[in-house]
């Protein structure tokens, strides 16, 4: 049986026929995209079911978020986000909430609806909006309720006394100099180690994980996507993980398929040498099933957290002084990266800041002089600090990008006032150039450090709008249309899926995001709102709205 | 099992400097205080020694660790070791930091409740440390690790004999017989005053002093004080400006050198550094280390 799509437009991201009217699909795959008058030698011996709900809709490739971390997400989703910024979530859109008097209203009203002595997990909280908070201020909206109130970086929390108690925290056991600040029921950075293991048989427990992803499922799926990237399979613990993974993101209800990317370090973690590690990662080709698939991809980290400051800058750096830091030793990485390029792998580094980036670089230039390749994908994963000179040694290497533009967004105000000064924060996230250069360049999520909607990523990446409003370096603002390839066919070869998604022509999957409006002839400023209809994985239909 | 919080002593310097030989060596020493586990860094090419010390230890505790960030890993593994030896009946802990690491780093993550921090130790290696201090990458970090040890370990010296670190810091070298007993006696005031004691089974407790020099002194002054000092300062070591120019001091024990200094390049510090020890069990009650240069600072 063949189903015929027709639609207001076809979007195929194919530059041969970038336009439409329908697509020809049979068991999944698309026969053929175009005109419904030149389909018909496909047609005569076969049942046709013409599909017309999309016909006043545009039809876009699937989505790809090619960078996410759906066992992060499945800690923090379970929890109740109250947020500065704008979270659509399909359980319901968080309005932002940017005062304190409008923080303890949706704490008041979170307390109220929720069953007594439940524990309630709050996330999002940010001082610069919502103001000081403490446990006294916690516990004059829910006393009895054991109450955690996350920071929105993850690096602190707090709790009330009722949230010790469940969790076991004796306060006489804190002691000056910890990161604790007992009083306020504040912990943090190392106290907050601390806190998380007392509270892991809360966020950790099997089925509140479960609960998780099926509520990622949710989220990747009203974000339009129809292909993500696990880009550190084994973040915590790599069977517990890849199991969850198999039995909540795999099967006939699930409208995504995952390419995961195992942690390289983590794989040879306990006594192996990197160079066993193309071996140990070719291994588990084995454990693929239809929608979850590991390739001859791998991922290294560079240097530290963005959200942190612990970028690692070339000169002039931080502007207190203060340094960032490794997450491997330079030497280490570059083993790391030589067992895999040898053995031909596609290598996706972390990289933050521009000193990261130039290390990574400068390892990969020798690897180009030791083995020379072509098409091996290498990319830099991040990419949040870089520079000009930067781009054209990315372009010459036969690298390719995939950002977190979103940072430019949340994060360019504030650091440009306390961090690396106006200049480098607007150009944080230069991708007007790499499309410029001819770079593969794609844009993710890093979800939960960004929501997990690739048009709110698109929008970013379009206006270069911060959350204050003002445009950052508008000269490296992409088209709509290059926004588009970022989402759909860039992303798909940076994780190794271009040969069946990514655009919609022959041949491909009937992989489609349905959307409301044309994100190419939109007004750019609504990107991010524009109604996301339906996805079709593989030819079947997932209503979203 | 008391309620005192457990000392921590780092072992840190970067990749390569030797940590874990010195780890080694701590296992095999029949000195090594009972209960006392070790943390070792678990992260490239360290996890083949991993696997050595392992088989060494015979009563202490190892665990494996590996860098992570709250934020990426939910919990870190540095917590997690610690939570999991709360529950045990150790008295001190060892632990070797990540070669990127910064001390004061891991010393913040040290004040975790049962524990706290005791002393920061450092590895140089006499092979690579002056080109790494060079180094666009790591060259702040190693000179991070330098600036914020307590007791710096000279290592790989038989490589390059000449190497000396221009700072006033202690230094022991690593083939120094009595290495281990002043990383496992080592005090640091800041953590005394936290009311931390250097472990039950530790006999002798090392610290440091530094004397910083603003006056020129006679040659004939330094020579007089090297002769004369308290005996339980074992190691001196500095640069001094006296007034028939500048000398490089050295000594162990009693016996100490003066060497006057003739190449072009100055130290950028002058003063002296001592390392001494106060025997717990005798006659070291009320030893100030600050009287150990006032002859010398009028």
């Amino acid at each position: 049986m063949l189903t015929l799509f027709k639609a207001r437009s076809v979007i195929t991201m194919n530059p041969s026929m970038p336009r439409a009217s329908a697509v020809l699909v049979r068991d999944g795959m698309i026969l053929e995209v175009g005109e419904p008058e030149n389909m018909a030698p496909w047609m005569q011996d076969e049942e046709v079911v013409v599909n017309d709900q999309f016909a006043h809709s545009i039809i876009c490739p699937g989505f790809i978020d090619p960078h996410l971390h759906p066992s992060m997400a499945a800690v923090l989703l379970p929890m109740e986000f109250v947020t500065a910024m704008r979270w659509k979530l399909p359980w319901g859109e968080t309005e932002p909430v940017t005062d304190p008097q409008s923080f303890d209203l949706r704490l008041a009203q979170l307390h109220q609806s929720k069953p007594a002595g439940e524990p309630l997990f709050i996330w999002g909280y940010h001082q610069l909006w919502h103001g000081p908070m403490n446990k006294a201020r916690i516990q004059s909206i829910s006393e009895d309720r054991p109450t955690v109130v996350w920071h929105r970086s993850f690096h602190e929390l707090y709790m009330t006394d009722a949230a010790m108690r469940m969790a076991g925290i004796d306060p006489a056991q804190i002691k000056p100099g910890m990161q604790i600040d007992i009083e306020n029921g504040h912990f943090f950075e190392v106290g907050l180690g601390f806190a998380i293991n007392r509270l892991n048989p809360w966020i950790l427990a099997p089925e509140q994980y479960a609960a998780g992803l099926q509520r990622l499922k949710q989220v990747v799926h009203h974000g339009g996507h129809t292909s993500i990237g696990d880009l550190a399979t084994g973040l915590f613990n790599f069977d517990a993980e890849a199991q969850a993974l198999a039995e909540q993101l795999e099967g006939d209800d699930v409208p995504f398929r995952t390419r995961l990317v195992v942690h390289g370090t983590r794989l040879t973690q306990g006594g192996r040498k990197p160079q066993e590690g193309p071996d140990m990662a070719a291994a588990l080709l084995s454990r693929n099933s239809h929608r979850l698939t590991f390739g001859r991809h791998i991922k290294l980290f560079s240097d530290g957290a963005f959200f942190s400051q612990l970028a690692q800058l070339q000169e002039p750096g931080y502007i207190d002084g203060h340094h960032g830091e490794w997450l491997a030793a330079p030497e280490e990485l570059e083993r790391h990266i030589r067992a895999y390029w040898q053995a031909g792998y596609q290598i996706h580094v972390h990289v933050t800041g521009d000193l990261g980036l130039e290390l990574t670089l400068d390892i990969l230039q020798k690897m180009q002089d030791e083995k020379p390749r072509f098409n091996h994908g290498f990319t830099f994963e991040h990419f949040g600090f870089s520079t000009p000179e930067q781009i054209r040694r990315i372009k010459a290497l036969g690298a390719q990008v995939s950002a977190n533009v979103y940072y430019l967004h949340e994060l360019s105000d504030s650091y440009a006032k306390a961090g690396i000064g106006f200049e480098r924060a607007s150009q944080m996230a230069r991708l007007g150039s790499c499309f410029a250069a001819g770079i593969n360049t794609t844009i993710h999520s890093d979800f939960t450090m960004a929501p997990a909607e690739p048009l709110n990523s698109m929008w970013v990446a379009v206006n270069r709008q911060n959350h204050v409003g003002d445009v950052m370096a508008p000269a490296e603002k992409l088209t709509q249309q290059q926004a588009l390839e970022a989402i759909t066919i860039n992303a798909a070869h940076t994780i190794g899926l271009a040969d069946i998604t990514g655009s919609i022509r022959a041949g491909k999957r009937a992989d489609f995001t349905v959307l409301a409006e044309d994100p190419l002839t939109c007004d750019p400023m609504t990107l991010k709102d524009i109604d996301i209809q339906a996805t079709v994985f593989e030819g079947r239909v997932f209503p979203v709205s | 099992m008391n309620n005192d919080p457990r000392p921590v002593t780092l072992i840190g310097g970067y990749l390569g400097a030797g940590k874990t030989t010195l780890i080694n060596r701590m296992l095999a020493d029949p000195e090594l205080p009972r209960g006392t586990a070790v943390l070792v860094n678990d992260f490239g090419d360290i996890n083949i020694d991993e696997a050595l010390i392992r088989s060494q230890s015979d009563d202490g505790m190892v665990l494996g660790l590996s860098n992570g960030c709250i934020c990426c890993s939910i919990s870190d593994d540095l917590s997690k070791a610690l939570d999991q030896l709360a529950e045990l009946p150790i008295d001190q802990v060892i632990l070797e930091t990540s070669g990127v690491a910064e001390p004061a780093r891991v010393w913040q993550h040290c004040h975790y409740p049962g524990f706290s921090p005791k002393a920061s130790v450092v590895l140089v290696d006499a092979e690579n440390t002056t080109q790494r201090l060079q180094d666009k990458y790591v060259g702040s970090l190693v000179k991070a690790q330098l600036d914020q040890a307590h007791l710096l370990v000279l290592s790989k010296t038989d490589v390059n004999p000449g190497f000396t670190l221009d700072r006033l810091q202690p230094v022991i070298n690593s083939d120094d017989p009595s290495l281990l007993a002043t990383i496992f006696g080592w005090q640091q005031p800041t953590a005394a005053e936290l009311g931390v004691s250097a472990g039950t089974s530790s006999k002798a407790s090392f610290g440091a002093h530094t004397w910083h020099q603003n006056d020129v002194l006679s040659l004939t002054t330094l020579r007089t004080f090297l002769h004369d000092l308290d005996i339980r300062v074992h190691r001196v070591k500095g640069w001094v400006a006296t007034d028939d120019g500048l000398y490089q001091v050295s000594g162990v024990g009693s016996a100490f050198a003066l060497d006057a200094v003739t190449d072009l390049s100055k130290p950028s510090n002058l003063g002296l550094v001592f390392i001494y020890c106060s025997d717990t069990d005798s006659h070291s009650g009320g030893f100030a280390p600050d009287q150990i240069t006032m002859t010398l600072s009028p």
